[in-house]
């Protein structure tokens, strides 16, 4: 089957990854994008739990503000916030459905507006314990079927993985920590497209590829690259600029 | 979950005097010290400069690490990232060289230090200090200081202006919640360069301009992104620092 010869190699991808100095967000923003292949869905992301056990996007499959607006609505309301308290994943909610969406309807208004009709929250969980959720997002009717459904939670649990892989007993702090400083980079990350898109005069998404491209091809942790970008150490003459905006 | 001592801590964060904050922050953490330093410099060259702390070793802790170059408070600081040392003793001894000692000698057995700050933007660093050594972090103390470092990341962003800086509508124990948006922290990036400021400026900025005009402040951030909103326009430009007048 083609599609478990793609899982296989997704997994051999994110084996090959894990080395000591890995780069947890692209490698999330990857797996992100897998989800959307293999599973045919329209957008994907992966949240997680702040200090204060709220929401926070860390990677997505795509950098549209659209997109990334919907992740931040759910620091308090949407199905990953459900997801994350019950730590059960909830799949195939109509959002056009009343009754589905009831207990969140601005969230679910927005994900309209943006076209999307169904969404998927799948927990990030290890053990006893929830860390985030993965979100899944189709702007076709289309059911997830169940073996579907055991895929993303097989990519939400590789995801965990890739977050917490330092992680032994006993050190529930270093967990943590991990977490707050995948959280942090994410912002960070954020700030550089802010500042490339101003001098570059492009949108923060093709600010964001350039950036993304250049960190990839020289083998750059996005969150350390964004660093030196801010800091002044990196010239950002030399990453290939992306054409202006008409 | 946030223990109730430090849920009752966060609660009255905004008001009353940085000594005696700080003696309750410590009695929530269940620990014999608590010190928040600020950061103060530019970039790289930013060092952390004592801004409250209760009374006793916390503050001799602090001290000794400025005057030895060194130390998990600083390393915090420079790093971003948490540094939790539970027994000091038990540190390899060329990480902070001379440390170890001079600490036990204060009474300071182990330290715990968590950066303060929201992506590149650095504002300082909460430390608290044990008189006796732990085998293990204890987790309710991890998570009450992480709680405890987002809300003085909140605090810390408002007050940065003087004055009663401008109003956030955010969950009294964490950053507030406009500060969770991807656009707001892509807007700060464009800003810092449209004015070459520093992010933490920017943001300042931003801010300032937003409660000036009554405005939320996701609604500024999107302006700034969309092109619609440039802060080195004459005609259109920034209020000045601290927003509104009298």
């Amino acid at each position: 089957m083609i599609r478990e010869q793609r899982l296989a190699e997704i997994f051999m991808e994110v084996a090959d990854s894990l080395t000591d100095d890995f780069d947890v967000l692209d490698l999330l923003q990857r797996l992100s994008t897998r989800c959307v292949e293999l599973l045919d869905v329209s957008a994907a992301g992966i949240l997680l739990a702040d200090a204060v056990g709220e929401l926070q996007m860390v990677a997505a499959s795509d950098e549209h503000t659209r997109l990334l607006e919907l992740f931040a609505l759910q620091h308090d309301q949407g199905p990953c916030v459900e997801c994350y308290r019950s730590g059960t994943a909830r799949t195939n909610i109509d959002l056009n459905s009343r009754g589905a969406t009831a207990s969140w309807p601005r969230f679910a208004a927005r994900a309209r507006e943006t076209g999307y009709v169904a969404t998927h929250a799948i927990p990030l969980r290890l053990r006893d314990r929830n860390i985030g959720a993965l979100n899944l997002f189709q702007k076709t009717p289309h059911l997830l079927g169940e073996s579907e459904i055991a895929l993303a939670k097989a990519l939400a649990g590789v995801a965990t993985i890739t977050i917490l892989q330092q992680r032994t007993l006993e050190q529930s702090h270093i967990e943590k920590t991990q977490l707050q400083t995948a959280l942090n980079s994410r912002i960070l990350v954020e700030q550089v497209k802010g500042i490339l898109c101003e001098r570059w005069g492009t949108s923060p998404d093709e600010a964001f590829s350039a950036f993304r491209g250049y960190a990839r091809s020289h083998h750059l942790r996005l969150a350390d690259f964004a660093a030196a970008i801010i800091d002044g150490t990196f010239d950002t003459a030399t990453i290939p600029q992306p054409l202006p905006r008409s | 979950m946030i223990s109730d001592g430090m849920a009752d801590v966060l609660r009255s964060l905004r008001h009353g005097d940085g000594g005696v904050l700080a003696a309750a922050c410590a009695r929530a953490l269940q620990v014999d010290g608590v010190a928040v330093s600020l950061l103060v410099g530019a970039g790289r060259d930013a060092e952390p400069e004592p801004l409250w702390h209760s009374p006793g070793i916390a503050a001799d802790f602090e001290e000794l690490q400025f005057t030895l170059g060194t130390g998990p408070t600083l390393d915090a600081a420079h790093s971003g990232t948490a540094v939790v040392v539970p027994d000091l003793a038990a540190v390899r001894a060329d990480r902070w060289p001379g440390l170890p000692a001079e600490a036990l000698g204060l009474g300071v057995a182990g330290a715990y230090c968590f950066p303060l700050g929201l992506g590149a933007i650095r504002l300082g660093v909460l430390t608290a200090v044990t008189g006796r050594a732990d085998d293990t972090v204890p987790e309710q103390r991890y998570a009450d200081a992480l709680a405890l470092a987002a809300a003085l990341t909140g605090l810390l962003l408002e007050h940065d202006g003087g004055g009663d800086g401008p109003a956030v509508s955010g969950s009294v124990t964490g950053v507030p919640r406009e500060l969770h948006r991807a656009v707001v922290h892509q807007a700060t990036g464009m800003v810092s360069v449209q004015l070459d400021v520093s992010l933490a400026d920017a943001l300042l900025r931003l801010r300032a301009f937003a409660y000036a005009r009554d405005l939320p402040l996701g609604d500024v951030a999107e302006d700034v992104v969309a092109g619609r909103l440039r802060f080195n326009d004459d005609r259109d430009g920034p209020p000045e620092l601290g927003g509104r007048k009298g």
